[in-house]
């Protein structure tokens, strides 16, 4: 019995599309098997039928060499299927130990016993060097201890086959470094693990084997040791990737955005979010606001926009105080934003895709008159961004944006605000969840901006993104503006001890 | 796409032999008013002496309801009775004046009875009543002086009177009362104990029950007022909840209301089922007389106190009869307009309630 | 200029043309014929066959432009088709509820309310005349939703509208001596007003003291029912019948020359109201930046901020108009011959029933059309159900489960999908040459 778990010929439909076409996924016992695949690949889906939340249309699965039928997540957990979801499926006003044995939970006349399970737990933890402590909330942990209680949830249920879809997507550098000590321990136990991934870096760091999709298909399996990262990257984009940004030397000119002292005032926590921040971004230039998530990054962005008030300070945008303009004023005057959240503020969802595509401007004489669209420019204008942006969707202009992939969604949205041609485009982890071919795009088209005279403000959480797309690097920290760096000279550690607060530079 | 055929085809053939099964007729019909067929009033009333009458006589009836309240939904009920087969149909209510006005004309072979109305053409510039419509009104006023003379003869002296609306049927209630009142008051020799005047007099402006009619009778009745005479339909229910509340008595109307709680001490009754039988029987005679207004009254079992379910103390029945006697061959007029009752009384020293307040002038 | 114009009008010569005929047959033609039935049997018989011709032809065109539609993927057809299992879902819950009540009639009775306001001349102009001030009701609903509001006031427009119809009915008749058709306008725009002004305070209140809509407008339709009530016995009371008094007879909503193709029935020009309403919805949704931006403050209020759009003065604006098009509703009604205002404290009903009618017609203001016909169809045929012996609170009951069972039902358009997508993917394995046909 070589295999635990066979997938073999799964073809799954929607409407309109073949998320899995033949594909076949094979998971020895005790390896770490990597699934990747840009975002729409299928990966997901191929889990979802795994894991009995879709049924396949053609196909068979086997558990430990049976043929099995998974109608449902109970089937799944019963062969000893598990899954740590890329959004964890956490009760925040539960304790850890509630949340791991909810809907598992052992009782005593109608009284939940939480002394065994406990016990369990904690064995549990130490075995596998998951550390929790049980009796916490799961709103006061944080978010790399929450992943731990997803992964010691599937462990109390027993289970030996693990999923972990994208895990590494919400952890920071050294919680990821700790997840990958966790996963080869787990397979020490014996355990298998499925990982689905798309970045190359951490695939070739634990994984033993890997599986990649594209577009629905099957293309092949490789043993990582012996394949090259660059070898996997084109087998899931179906070209050659370049890993390299080339770039010249930013050559800043006149200041565009001055911020000036800003604070931004939480009322709800009744503290600020944003305390005292201060910087230029020039023309000609990428400022990137690096950090660790919920370090005050939205909200002095927000401020920017104009989609929050601040409390203090002055904004000035090209010599003109802007600190009081409305949203549209701001836009008017000169301001691209690509949000942090596409699906929250970047895109109408159920509109199509070429009203998206003028959702700042379609009050402009261009796209309307005398208060009627003009649907002829709406469509001109978007079949030439379609085309000058490469869009791919399933009916052009008119599809729905949110029948879109994430990343031709993305697509959008930089393709609208790069397009509207402002002075200074404001960024916001455009590259959040998205493949690696969609990544570069992303990147180049950051760098044509700046190399077109555009003031760029990029904010990203990812290190690799802030090192290689900057050209001057600013760390915040609890709101605070703590240091200013040029990438080609501080490394990586460096910043890393800034962004953890543990380093400042007092200005 | 066969399989649907099929399927449409033996639906349609389903349909269309069902829709032959033949349909039954209804010779008496009743159209109903706005309220529903329960609406304890005029639907409920002529729909029971419809029922008692046709079950008698082994007729069959039914009730239709009108889409909406408005002269042409009422007419369009009107069509959908006779094509049910209606020989003879019982409206209840003046609503019914103009589409009856129609009607009569349409259905020339159709009866019609018209309760508490007589029919006109929309604009209220022609009148008439066809030969074959029979309009049935009611003497209020003397339903009202039977409950009045019956509250005092049972030993009441300070009374209310609470009506819905001024409109006509009301006011002759109204007049009716204080004619009861104060004729029993000068038999028994007690007009100075009476106390009933403008203060105690209302229209509520509203059919409906309300927490305002309610606070309004509590205050009456905590002012020593006894008994109140309710002739306001459904915000008679507030009187009843206030009366309960302090202890008191009041008068329902219309229908006998005694059972609606037990601080109903009798109820000025219109005989609807009475009316609408007699109406009925001389259709089936063959004796149906239209062309003119009937009216009912204590002299031909119009009007009444139901004194069986009455919670009179020393109200005797003979006394009623008596005075119901007196009414029904004309040896007491009763009053009908507020100048007639001054007449009536004859005496004007007594604290009656004013003109303006009778007829609901004031404001 | 001028060439704009002709262009236009070459372009849709077709439409225009078909569209002036219908206009002819339905307000202008049957007034010479009044008294001819057959005559008139024959327009009638022509506007079934030039309407339903044109749609075909429509229909034709677009298969023969769109070889490769599969209906699964067109979010339209998928939506109807939701709608009308609704429809039979909730159709067969009366059917089940007939069944039980009298199995002996019900299949009799059912067929008469498949049959509707389609039983005859009569019953039809009847139905269009209790579907206008749903339909009205309905799109008041519907727009607000559009907008990401839930308007539970439209009851409470619909009676202020309605009063103020009547007092300008009532009260104004001297505009009607001088112009019947102005009288009646004016009553109109009354009502429009006043039903505006009542949807703009949950409006207001909900843009900038960001009070809850649904509670704000509902306790309104208290409100307006109380002040109804008061208003009518202050200004326009008639005492003899507790009822309002009789608008003159130059504000009652004119027929249009409908009473001709539809005699002996209650129909009125409310119906042409209604359907210019319909289209300047439509047109104000999906042709204006106006609605470009009330739909993507409704989709996503958040996006709408971000693309700087005012979601406060949107807000407002979208009250407003569900307001205006409920108050509309509400002129409509009363404005009719031998119908009166009653101070009864009684909420109308036909704003609740607006939004199932919103629900069932999609949000979208043909769809409501529709939906609003259909509840005029099945309102005819519960009323012709009298003929069986149902009594008349059962038929409400029947009728009242068909509606809601439909409006509720939609959730089975997941269903829908799935059968719709079986059926491509057969066609789908067959040789597939209309395909490459197309593509060549």
């Amino acid at each position: 019995m070589e295999y635990i778990v066979e997938m073999l010929n799964i073809t799954k439909e929607f409407p309109g599309i073949k998320a899995n076409d033949n594909v076949t996924l094979q998971l020895k016992k005790g390896e770490i098997h990597a699934l990747l695949g840009e975002n729409g690949a299928g990966k997901s889906t191929l889990m979802s039928v795994l894991f009995g939340l879709y049924v396949p249309e053609e196909g068979i699965i086997k558990v430990r060499g049976e043929e099995v039928h998974i109608n449902n997540p109970n089937d799944a957990n019963n062969y000893g299927i598990g899954m740590v979801h890329q959004h964890f499926k956490l009760v925040h006003n539960f304790t850890v130990v509630e949340n791991i044995v909810l809907g598992f939970e052992d009782t005593k006349h109608g009284f939940l016993q939480f002394d065994d399970a406990i016990k369990k737990i904690t064995d549990l933890s130490e075995k596998y060097k998951l550390k929790v402590d049980p009796n916490q909330l799961i709103s006061n942990i944080s978010v790399g201890m929450q992943q731990r209680v997803e992964i010691l949830k599937m462990l109390y249920r027993n289970a030996d086959i693990l999923i972990f879809d994208e895990p590494t997507a919400v952890l920071t550098p050294q919680e990821i470094e700790e997840l990958m000590n966790i996963m080869k321990d787990l397979t020490k136990e014996g355990k298998s693990i499925i990982l689905i991934t798309h970045k190359l870096k951490e695939i070739k760091q634990v994984a033993d084997r890997c599986s990649v999709l594209r577009k629905g298909k099957y293309i092949g399996t490789v043993d990582v040791k012996t394949t090259s990262v660059e070898k996997m990257a084109e087998m899931m984009v179906g070209r050659e990737v370049s890993f390299v940004i080339d770039k010249e030397v930013a050559k800043p000119k006149e200041v565009v955005l001055k911020v000036d002292n800003i604070s931004v005032y939480n009322h709800a926590l009744k503290k600020n979010s944003v305390t005292d921040v201060s910087f230029e971004v020039k023309k000609g230039e990428i400022l990137c606001i690096a950090g660790i998530e919920g370090n005050g990054q939205t909200q002095l962005i927000e401020s920017i926009t104009g989609l929050n008030p601040i409390s203090n300070g002055s904004l000035t945008l090209n010599g003109i105080d802007i600190s009081h303009y409305s949203v549209r004023q701001r836009n008017n005057s000169g301001v691209s934003h690509i949000p942090e959240d596409r699906h929250r503020h970047g895109l109408v969802l159920d509109y199509s895709l070429e009203k998206n595509l003028i959702l700042q401007t379609y009050f402009k004489e261009l796209f309307q008159h005398k208060g009627f669209l003009k649907f002829d420019e709406i469509r001109i204008n978007s079949d030439d961004l379609i085309d000058r942006f490469d869009i791919r969707s399933g009916k052009g202009s008119t599809t729905s944006a949110r029948s879109m992939s994430g990343g031709n969604q993305q697509k959008v949205i930089v393709a609208r605000e790069i397009n509207r041609d402002t002075d200074l485009l404001i960024a916001v982890q455009p590259t959040r969840g998205l493949d690696v071919g969609a990544i570069e795009y992303i990147h180049k088209q950051l760098i044509a901006q700046r190399d077109a005279g555009k003031a760029v403000l990029l904010v990203s959480l990812e290190l690799d993104e802030v090192m290689n797309v900057s050209d001057r690097i600013i760390i915040m920290y609890e709101g605070e503006n703590v240091g200013e760096f040029d990438p080609t000279v501080v490394s990586e550690n460096e910043l890393g001890l800034y962004m953890a607060g543990s380093k400042r530079s007092d200005q | 796409m066969k399989k649907l055929l099929v399927l449409v085809a033996a639906m349609v053939l389903v349909l269309g032999l069902s829709a032959c099964s033949k349909v039954e007729t209804y010779k008496i019909a009743m159209i109903t008013d706005s309220g529903g067929i329960d609406d304890e009033s005029f639907n409920q009333g002529t729909w029971e002496g419809i029922i008692d009458f046709a079950d008698e006589n082994d007729i069959s009836y039914k009730y239709y309801k009108p889409l909406e309240v408005s002269d042409d939904a009422y007419l369009e009920a009107i069509d959908l009775a006779v094509e049910g087969g209606a020989e003879i149909i019982v409206t209840p209510g003046f609503l019914f004046e103009s589409s009856i006005y129609a009607a009569q004309d349409l259905y020339p072979d159709v009866y019609f009875i018209l309760i508490d109305g007589t029919p006109h053409d929309p604009t209220w510039t022609t009148w008439k009543t066809a030969d074959n419509t029979m309009p049935i009104l009611f003497n209020e006023h003397e339903a009202g002086f039977l409950a009045g003379y019956a509250a005092v003869y049972d030993g009441y002296r300070e009374l209310g009177f609470t009506g819905g609306m001024a409109v006509p049927a009301v006011v002759k209630f109204g007049v009716g009362f204080i004619a009861g009142v104060y004729y029993a008051a000068q038999e028994l020799e007690v007009e100075d104990d009476i106390v009933f005047n403008d203060d105690t007099y209302h229209y509520f402006g509203d059919f409906g029950p309300s927490d305002n009619f309610k606070n309004l009778a509590l205050s009456w009745y905590a002012a020593d007022t006894e008994i109140i005479f309710s002739a306001a339909g459904g915000a008679g229910a507030s009187v009843m909840a206030a009366a309960a509340d302090s202890g008191a008595m009041m008068i329902g109307v219309d229908i006998d209301q005694y059972d609606q709680s037990d601080t109903v001490l009798t109820s000025a009754m219109k005989q609807l089922g009475n009316a609408v039988q007699q109406g009925l029987q001389a259709w089936l005679d063959g004796e149906f007389v239209g062309g003119t207004s009937v009216y009912k009254g204590a002299a031909n079992d119009g009007v009444a106190l139901p004194m069986e379910t009455s919670r009179f103390e020393t109200f005797t029945t003979a006394q009623y009869a008596a005075i119901f006697l007196d009414l029904a061959d004309g040896t007491v007029v009763v009053p009908a307009d507020y100048d007639a009752l001054v007449l009536f009384l004859n005496d004007a020293t007594l604290d009656i309630p004013t003109k303006d307040e009778v007829e609901g002038t004031t404001d | 200029m001028w060439e704009k114009v002709k262009n236009y009008l070459v372009a849709n010569a077709l439409n225009l043309n078909i569209g002036f005929f219908l206009f002819l047959l339905v307000f202008i033609i049957p007034q010479f014929f009044a008294n001819n039935d057959s005559i008139l049997l024959v327009i009638r018989g022509l506007i079934v066959a030039t309407g339903g011709g044109y749609i075909f032809y429509k229909l034709l065109l677009f298969r023969k432009n769109n070889p490769n539609f599969k209906p699964s993927e067109s979010k339209l057809l998928v939506d109807v088709a939701g709608s009308i299992i609704a429809i039979l879902t909730g159709l067969l819950f009366g059917l089940i509820l007939m069944l039980i009540v009298n199995p002996g009639q019900a299949f009799g009775g059912f067929f008469v309310i498949l049959q509707g306001g389609f039983r005859n001349i009569k019953s039809f102009g009847d139905m269009i005349y209790f579907s206008v001030p749903i339909i009205l009701t309905g799109l008041s609903v519907a727009f607000a939703f559009r907008t990401g509001l839930f308007n539970i006031g439209a009851t409470g427009q619909l009676t202020m509208g309605a009063y103020a119809a009547v007092y300008i009915g009532v009260k104004w008749g001297v505009i009607g001596e001088f112009s019947p058709f102005l009288h009646w306008l004016v009553a109109i725009l009354g009502a429009i007003v006043a039903g505006a002004l009542w949807g703009a305070i949950p409006g207001l209140l909900k843009a900038y003291r960001n009070v809850n809509e649904v509670v704000s407008s509902i306790m309104l339709n208290y409100v307006a029912m109380y002040l109804n009530t008061m208003l009518i016995v202050k200004y326009i009371y008639n005492r003899d019948f507790a009822r309002a008094l009789a608008p003159k007879s130059t504000a009652v909503t004119p027929l249009m020359n409908l009473h001709y193709l539809l005699p002996n029935s209650s129909v009125s020009g409310g119906i042409v109201v209604a359907i210019v309403v319909v289209i300047i919805l439509h047109i104000i949704l999906n042709k204006t930046t106006f609605g470009y931006e009330l739909k993507a403050v409704g989709f996503n209020r958040d996006a709408s901020k971000y693309a700087g759009m005012n979601s406060k003065r949107n807000i407002v604006y979208a009250m407003v108009i569900s307001g205006a098009v409920a108050g509309l509703a509400g002129g409509l009604m009363y404005l009719v011959d031998g119908k009166f205002l009653q101070p009864l404290n009684v909420l109308i009903p036909e704003g609740f029933t607006g939004i199932a009618i919103s629900l069932l017609g999609l949000s979208s203001p043909f769809g409501v059309l529709l939906a609003g016909l259909f509840y005029g169809s099945l309102k005819q045929g519960g009323f012709y159900l009298q003929l069986y012996s149902f009594t008349p609170e059962i038929i409400d009951i029947i009728i009242a489960v068909i509606i809601y069972a439909s409006a509720l039902g939609l959730f089975l358009q997941k269903f829908v999908i799935r059968a719709m997508k079986k059926r491509e993917m057969l066609i789908d394995q067959k040789p597939e040459e209309a395909v490459e046909g197309s593509d060549a």
